[in-house]
């Protein structure tokens, strides 16, 4: 592909709000996650889980970013997606005080956003009037928001963003598919930048479901990404945004060029046994990997650095290993972005890329579970597993 | 770059399964809707929608696939088998890493979400079996697993505007390269949280669906699968695949205006239409017909007959909305209407708006009303106006009818 400029950073996670946290969290990645995980959840019951291990965006106030007005039914998703909107559109200088400050009119900027749950709190909210009730008392204001795109749908209203607007689904992979939105919608000049990424939420429901299939590590079970014997994912909540133009216009316009993205790949591969719905593949991960730096006309050697998906479930951990290994040999450092901030599906997608593009400029890659943080990164190959055999990568270069 | 052709065709509706069953009803002027039974509507004041009956997914697939998915991704890989056999593909045909499968959809497995959260809310046990049915992500990895294609493998939720969504972005993808062939298209299901929410909004009709008559009284809801079958120029030439018709360009725009209503003066929608027209490079006077979103709402009628006044002017260019017969089936509903869209470019004929017994002078448009019409069509456009403002329409024409370049990135 083309390369294409991100030109600015917009981040709601687990470690702060703004691209700041990332810096500070990459600083000290343990004691990082030691925060992002240290509080006791407000979002799973306490009494029914008292076990529960799980990550929140800590002391969010919707007013301190969003104004004291206007977003009583927006659920948490969509705060969580305008504010790293909001976040993206500043640090790109494209808005300052909630006005169009560049030469990039609202017209021209659309937003390619992935989410693997959608609005689960709002579907779970009013599923519980509907259970619990009468349907008929469910409230019609907050129904549009259980719609899949209707949080994306939302940063454009906010933020008066009228190009496309695209929503992903594809499982922990849609921050990255959103990079082939963008492109695709860039190619054809139906915008000029776009939002990419994404976010998911922390809810009950989908903790229980989970744990249910035993995939979370709770209580004081090893929570390692990359380790044989980790005992599951942490689950976690997050969302990102990365602002992307066409290079030559983001320069035109006096833009700081932050980093470029300039490869794609992905892959499926169906399980070998037809029952296995859930399973992992390293194949899946070796063509994605290839895909992506055959697009981005790079070596494997080039790669500096990788952001991994490792999330601590040791079959998926492993293929992706084996994936990487098999394209990248055994000396290319991989980072697990996810060791901090535990697994927020598109989010973590979403908070890598990012996390990458701080990489490139000059943050320290981590926490490393293989080889040691480069000098200097060049290039960063970003990778999403799903848990169907899917996979998707990026490569991010200065 | 190149072009890229509908190769076959599958669908599941109210008014049956395959496309030839489909088309002959909306030819006769069928109606899908009947008394919902997929859940309790009694303590409700409507009670109608466009359901799927009868549908037994083990036609389509072995008692074993069929257990292990939800109704809604049951519907998606029947649809696409049906689509590959009216392809005339083999069962391993669509196998391999240059087969994408991009699917639209509103809501996903929203009735298997239900299940979840209702033995969450009652604190029943979780049947560990039905988590991993959970999930719009599953939709097309259903789809590419029956299959064995392994190429990209995305859900697009677009709201209403699904289809179109995920049809122009296939063809996106075959053009830049990134695949042979598409299995795209989309699908939804009633699902009972849903059904409520319209009701709550009071966008339902109380009897039927009558889209631009002066006393409609909302949409009535549906569902079903529309999958086709995308392939390039050259796949399909070298093995001598019979083309159906081809995809011109697409227009996406977005109204950021409100999260229900459409803006009041159709900007997005006016837009997606010119983009469409000129993505396509073609100008307004050679579309001969317009499949129209005309859900039956007083709302959305009106503007989108503003728009396409405001484009074709007065020219009598028949307008339809099958959506009288099937219902809304939301993020499916543009991929049925491009079923009927390539039906119309193969058949020469339109199918009727039933219901339609008012004009409506804010809807003055040539509604080819409560009977099919015999005309010569080359080239339709295929609207699609959402929630949250998504606008898409996409460019259907007789193949040799659209000049060169067309939905090519400029």
């Amino acid at each position: 592909m083309r390369p294409l400029a991100v030109t600015g950073l917009g981040v709601v996670s687990p470690v702060g709000v703004g691209r700041e946290a990332l810096d500070v969290a990459f600083a000290d990645p343990a004691s990082a996650a030691e925060r992002a995980f240290g509080s006791p959840s407000t979002v799973i019951d306490r009494e029914k889980f008292p076990d529960a291990r799980a990550a929140e965006v800590w002391g969010f106030e919707p007013k301190d970013h969003l104004g004291a007005k206007g977003h009583r039914n927006l659920d948490r998703l969509t705060k969580y997606l305008i504010v790293a909107g909001k976040g993206a559109l500043e640090d790109a200088g494209v808005k300052a005080g909630g006005e169009f400050v560049s030469t990039l009119r609202p017209e021209a900027i659309g937003v390619c956003s992935s989410t693997a749950y959608g609005s689960l709190d709002s579907i779970t909210e009013l599923n519980l009037v509907a259970e619990l009730e009468d349907p008929r008392f469910i409230n019609p204001s907050r129904f549009p928001n259980t719609v899949i795109n209707a949080a994306a749908g939302y940063v454009s209203i906010w933020e008066d963003l009228r190009a496309p607007n695209a929503t992903i689904v594809d499982g922990n992979c849609g921050a990255l598919d959103a990079v082939l939105s963008c492109e695709t919608h860039l190619a054809h000049r139906r915008a000029d930048a776009f939002l990419v990424g994404g976010g998911d939420v922390l809810t009950e429901p989908l903790y229980l479901a989970m744990r249910r299939i035993g995939a979370v590590a709770d209580g004081d079970a090893k929570w390692e990404p990359g380790a044989r014997d980790s005992k599951g994912i942490r689950m976690s909540e997050g969302a990102a945004y990365l602002m992307v133009e066409r290079v030559a216009e983001a320069e035109a316009r006096g833009a700081t060029v932050r980093a470029r993205i300039a490869g794609y790949g992905t892959a499926f591969e169906p399980p070998r046994r037809e029952g296995n719905l859930l399973h992992a593949s390293s194949i899946a991960v070796r063509r994605a990997v290839e895909g992506a730096l055959r697009d981005a006309d790079l070596a494997p050697s080039d790669i500096d650095v990788v952001a991994s998906s490792l999330g601590g479930l040791p079959p998926f951990d492993s293929a992706e290993l084996r994936g990487l290994t098999e394209v990248l040999g055994d000396a290319t450092p991989i980072a697990a972005p996810k060791a901090i901030w535990g697994e927020s599906f598109a989010g973590a997608g979403a908070l890598a890329m990012a996390s990458a593009v701080r990489w490139i400029e000059g943050e320290r890659p981590g926490p490393r579970v293989r080889g040691e943080a480069p000098s200097e990164v060049r290039a960063v190959l970003v990778t999403a597993v799903g848990y169907y055999g899917n996979v998707s990568a990026v490569v991010i270069r200065a | 770059m190149g072009r890229v052709f509908v190769t076959g065709m599958g669908v599941v509706s109210s008014l049956g399964f395959g496309r030839d069953a489909y088309w002959s009803a909306l030819v006769e002027g069928r109606s899908g809707v009947s008394e919902v039974s997929l859940f309790d509507t009694s303590n409700l004041p409507r009670s109608l929608g466009g359901e799927v009956k009868g549908f037994v997914a083990t036609d389509y697939m072995t008692k074993a696939e069929a257990g292990r998915m939800g109704r809604c991704s049951a519907f998606s890989v029947a649809a696409a088998r049906m689509a590959a056999e009216d392809a005339g593909l083999s069962a391993d045909a669509l196998a391999g890493d240059r087969t994408a499968v991009v699917v639209g959809t509103t809501m996903g497995e929203a009735n298997v979400l239900g299940e979840l959260q209702h033995a969450w809310i009652h604190e029943d046990s979780v049947r560990a079996a039905a988590l991993p049915r959970y999930g719009s992500t599953l939709l097309p990895i259903h789809v590419a697993r029956a299959f064995g294609a392994r190429g990209m493998v995305q859900t697009l939720p677009a709201a209403c505007a699904a289809g179109n969504y995920a049809i122009g972005f296939a063809a996106d993808q075959i053009r830049a390269g990134r695949a042979d062939v598409a299995i795209t298209g989309a699908v939804e299901i009633i699902e009972k949280l849903e059904y409520c929410g319209f009701v709550r909004l009071g966008a339902m009709s109380p009897d039927r669906c009558q889209p631009f008559d002066l006393n409609r009284q909302g949409l009535i809801l549906g569902e079903g699968a529309s999958m086709l079958i995308l392939e390039s120029e050259e796949r399909a030439r070298a093995r001598g695949a019979t083309l159906l018709a081809e995809v011109g360009g697409y227009g996406l725009a977005c109204d950021a205006h409100h999260i229900t209503r459409p803006h009041p003066d159709g900007d997005g929608s006016i837009q997606a239409m010119r983009l469409a027209l000129e993505s396509s490079r073609i100008t307004p006077d050679q579309v001969d017909h317009i499949n129209a979103h005309g859900t039956g709402t007083s709302a959305n009628d009106s503007v989108e007959a503003k728009v396409i006044r405001e484009i074709f002017g007065d020219r009598e260019l028949p307008v339809t909305s099958i959506k009288s017969m099937i219902g809304h089936c939301m993020g499916a509903s543009s991929a049925m209407e491009a079923l009927a869209s390539v039906m119309t470019l193969q058949t020469g004929i339109i199918p009727p708006t039933m219901n339609y017994e008012t004009p409506d002078p804010d809807c003055a448009l040539h509604i080819v009303a409560n009977e099919a019409r015999e005309a010569k069509v080359d080239v339709v456009l295929n609207n699609a106006l959402a929630f949250g403002g998504y606008d898409a329409v996409v460019c259907l024409a007789r193949p040799g009818v659209l000049p060169e370049g067309t939905g090519e990135a400029r």
